[in-house]
């Protein structure tokens, strides 16, 4: 707070100059890539705008849905990345490289280098929060027996109906080797070798024609509210999103998939400085807090965390969170070195999966 | 009161005991394991690292390159151990049921940092021998910190081997089953607590000093047929089948590598070239194989053909590796191959049968504990490990049927274990019992009194008798210029004889005498017919040393069953 405090002087003390010289003295708007939806017009409210309140910058946004494309042709000043991405482009030489050492102190007082959860801190990017991908299904669909694990996912015979699933692998490939009893922590090691893929491919192959493919993080909610998919791969956040406005949806816990969400600028980006300024301003202990008590993501601060309470609209938020202990129980933690590294491999065999050629 | 403090006294010093040892008996296991996973990932051997490996070529290279140089710095480190072989559980083994106090230090330190380096090379060895012996080496070492006598010693030495396999495995019972089924091969109430301590402390300290991920997590595993217990007792016989040839294999290798043309220091790192050579087309041969175990216990992961390709290549792969000089244990090897085994067993049965049998991970479980049981001589180990890892009662009863007839089997076929194998080529045989072990163990040299009337071969009978009334002794030995011994002569044999004769003429033509190296055993066998009071002891070039008095042997023999009997039934 204090860094924004001196930076305020410093704008107000030269606004009369600037003033003098020009008759608009904006300041340069800050692009942000986020990713829409219920997730985006929540950071609208306790990022966005707060922040243009505090400095006086604009925040622009750009729609995003993950991947590196992004950071081709003119990329935004700030991207709001998942940790395996980041950590990819990074290598690419795509992101600057961060310091961490001007993070405000926890509110309880922690310095910011122990406030963190472990591994937040890479070499270009900061993780906020925590979220999971997890499997939901439409509760009008199924009556009697209901599915409850990750098995079900692939169990066409008790559970028939569309499936929604990621147009990627990740989440996709844990989850099939998860249905062959596969222990979480055997996962990424098995995973590596062509057998444990072909596993995951054969997996796969069972429900090639009942799937369909999505992009945007808020389509699978509303495949599964128009009763057109009835079980659907998506963002805990946007599912709690829907079943906060009473919509017929159940998210199933069990091998949840979580990763961090992470803020990264991009090496050309144009306004670098207002995009540190901004993440500094956005990963204090009450913004993350805030953010979490509307979008149930885990927050990425341990003072953060103990923080959370109730939703605005009052119930209480914490058993929605993926780190809860209730249903944390069976999650996988993304293996982000593993992807960072395998990622064009990987892509380039989940499509020639989905294009029918056997991979 | 007194007494009543005193024991609780000797109460804390024994769960003393067992808490230090149990906990750097566990820290030493993770560190061990963490140190392999770690060399893997930066060898490009795991998986993992191999499938994030930046080009083709430096993943090809590595797989050539890495179990070579591995092999080379092993093949060094055999070079300064004296007796050119590395150390494992049977030296353990041999010490404690000999008494022999402690096991060799420099040698098996050695050993541990040749079986790291061999592991993170990838070498097909198992990484639980080391361990064990590991355990067993540090318990020893704190038994002489504290100066313990032999019997405390051993069940220090039983408690560090408790606390690494319950550390390696989450399973506490196991490691005290293992110690007192392997290493101490008794069951006592006094080895119990200290054992117990160490080995619950290292499932503890397991879980939170660098904990490792247990080996086998099995979520569900239906035995859908009461008749297919049947199908486990074959698949134990079929299995004994199994360990037996991997166990020769690795001999016959070993026999054949001494023949072979290479020097013996370079010999591991041109087995490593070999090994990585056909790695580049099954790479599932490098390393323990935690994946392919995994993989075994999925239905449709391998085809038949795979499973029966992929079990040779190990068993071959491993009796090379360590036949060839890798360091290293046969205890992963053989779960794996013992998996695979199974696993074809099981879907054979499910196709001959054409009956919807249990998943194929019921018969995989069995297979594997039914050829790892008989190599290591541990049945009941293996199926409570089973049951601590899976928590999984019918999966156990069903591994219990396999191992049953797996180990009767083989033990008829080959012995008890590959370890009492080795051990018995180096001359301990454990086959009779613990009590002709230690007899064994133990030689005449102790006993040798030196000071025995010696005569020339041509002194007369009156010299003769005329010495023997000096030195008030009933015998005197013959022995030449050289010193070589040439027979007894008895004082009633000559108080008839003419006294011009030579005395020579009088010893017995059959009279019996030991070598100085004679086993106690082999005295006492000895001892049996003869009547007499001393026996000459000569060494092996024939020169008398002195002669060993009957009730001496007697006595020794009796100590030493006394002190065994002391370690294994005293109270505490």
């Amino acid at each position: 707070m204090r860094l924004i405090n001196i930076w305020l002087i410093c704008v107000s003390t030269s606004l009369p100059v600037l003033a003098a010289a020009s008759p608009e003295p904006q300041p340069t708007p800050l692009v942000v890539a986020s990713w829409g939806g219920a997730y985006q017009a929540v950071l609208e409210e306790v990022l966005f705008e707060p922040f243009t309140a505090a400095t006086g910058t604009q925040v622009k946004t750009v729609p995003y849905s993950g991947g590196l494309e992004i950071l081709e042709a003119t990329p935004p000043d700030l991207i709001d990345m998942t940790k395996n991405a980041a950590m990819a482009a990074c290598e690419q030489g795509q992101l600057i490289p961060l310091t961490f050492d001007d993070l405000p102190d926890g509110a309880d007082g922690t310095p910011a280098r122990r406030d963190f959860i472990d591994s937040a801190f890479s070499e270009c990017a900061l993780t906020h929060l925590l979220y999971a991908t997890v499997i939901a299904y439409d509760t009008r669909a199924f009556k009697g027996f209901i599915p409850s694990r990750v098995h079900d996912l692939f169990n066409l015979q008790d559970f028939p109906g569309k499936r929604a699933l990621q147009d990627i692998p990740d989440a996709n490939i844990e989850w099939a080797l998860r249905s062959f009893d596969v222990p979480r922590e055997s996962l990424y090691p098995l995973l590596s070798t062509p057998r444990g893929m072909g596993l995951v491919f054969e997996r796969l192959d069972t429900l090639r024609s009942h799937t369909l493919w999505w992009q945007a993080g808020n389509e699978p909610v509303e495949l599964l509210e128009s009763g057109e998919a009835v079980m659907a791969s998506g963002y805990n956040g946007r599912f709690f999103a829907a079943i906060a406005e009473g919509s017929p949806i159940q998210i199933i816990w069990d091998s949840q998939i979580q990763e961090h969400q992470t803020w990264a600028i991009p090496t050309s980006a144009t306004n670098q400085a207002a995009a540190q300024q901004f993440i500094r301003f956005a990963t204090s202990t009450q913004r993350l807090a805030a953010v979490a008590e509307r979008i149930a993501y885990g927050p990425a601060r341990h003072s953060a965390s103990a923080l959370l309470h109730k939703h605005p609209d009052g119930f209480d938020i914490r058993p929605h969170i993926p780190t809860h202990p209730y249903n944390n129980q069976t999650a996988i933690t993304k293996d982000v070195g593993w992807y960072a590294r395998v990622r064009d491999h990987l892509h380039k065999r989940f499509e020639q999966w989905q294009s029918g050629c056997s991979p | 009161m007194k007494a009543t403090l005193n024991t609780l006294l000797r109460t804390s010093y024994v769960a003393g005991l067992g808490i230090l040892i149990g906990l750097s008996a566990a820290v030493i296991a993770n560190f061990f394991v963490a140190g392999i996973l770690w060399m893997n990932d930066s060898l490009l051997i795991s998986p993992r690292s191999r499938m994030m490996a930046s080009s083709e070529w430096l993943l090809l290279i590595a797989t050539v390159m890495v179990p070579a140089l591995g092999g080379l710095a092993v093949g060094i480190i055999r070079h300064f151990i004296d007796e050119k072989r590395f150390h494992g559980p049977p030296d353990i083994i041999a010490t404690v049921q000999t008494r022999q106090g402690v096991p060799a230090t420099q040698p098996g330190l050695l050993s541990g940092i040749a079986s790291l380096l061999s592991l993170g090379s990838g070498a097909s060895v198992g990484q639980y021998g080391p361990l064990v012996h590991l355990g067993g080496l540090l318990g020893s070492l704190w038994s002489r910190l504290f100066r313990m006598d032999i019997s405390m010693g051993n069940i220090a030495i039983a408690c560090g081997v408790a606390a690494a396999i319950s550390t390696i495995f989450h399973a506490p019972i196991a490691g005290i089953l293992f110690a007192q089924e392997v290493i101490l091969r008794h069951f006592s109430l006094r080895a119990l607590a200290p054992i117990a301590v160490a080995s619950i402390v290292g499932y503890v300290a397991a879980n939170t000093i660098l904990p490792q991920p247990p080996l086998l997590q099995i979520e569900s595993a239906e035995i859908l047929h009461f008749w297919e217990f049947g199908l486990f007792l074959l698949l134990g016989m079929a299995s004994a089948l199994v360990a037996v040839a991997y166990m020769q294999s690795i001999l016959w290798v070993g026999r054949c590598a001494s023949a072979m043309p290479i020097p013996a220091i370079t010999r591991p790192a041109f087995a490593g070239a070999a090994l990585g050579v056909v790695a580049l087309w099954f790479p599932e041969i490098l390393g323990t194989g935690g994946e392919n175990l995994r993989f075994a216990l999925i239905d449709e992961a391998f085809s038949r053909w795979e499973l029966a390709i992929l079990l040779i290549l190990k068993i071959l792969a491993t009796a090379w590796c360590l036949g060839m000089g890798f360091a290293g244990g046969v205890f992963s090897p053989a779960l794996l191959i013992g998996s695979l085994f199974g696993a074809l067993f099981g879907s054979l049965v499910a196709t001959l049968s054409g009956v919807n049998s249990s998943a194929v991970v019921v018969y995989a479980v069995c297979g594997m504990v039914a050829v790892t049981a008989p190599v290591i001589g541990a049945p009941m180990t293996t199926v409570v490990i089973v049951f601590e890892m899976t928590g999984h009662y019918p999966l156990t009863i069903a591994a219990l049927s396999s191992v049953a007839l797996a180990s009767l089997t083989t033990s008829r076929l080959f012995g008890r274990s590959l370890f009492d194998r080795q051990l018995h080529q180096r001359g301990i045989d454990l086959s009779g019992g613990r009590s002709k072990a230690l007899l064994t163990a133990h030689t005449l040299q102790a006993l040798i009194n030196p000071s025995c009337l010696q005569l020339s071969p041509r002194a007369s009978v009156n010299d003769a008798m005329l010495a023997m009334s000096q030195a008030q002794v009933a015998e005197a030995y013959l022995v030449d210029a050289a010193g070589r011994y040439l027979g007894t002569v008895h004082l009633h044999a000559l108080i008839s004889a003419a006294p011009q004769d030579e005395a020579r003429q009088y010893a017995p033509p059959d009279d019996l005498y030991l070598y100085s190296d004679t086993p106690l055993w082999e005295s006492m066998q000895a001892l049996r017919e003869f009547v007499g009071e001393r026996v000459p002891v000569v060494d092996r070039q024939y020169r008398l040393i002195g002669a060993v008095v009957e009730s001496d042997v007697i006595r020794a023999y009796l100590d030493i069953l006394a002190d065994m009997r002391r370690e294994e039934y005293a109270p505490n």
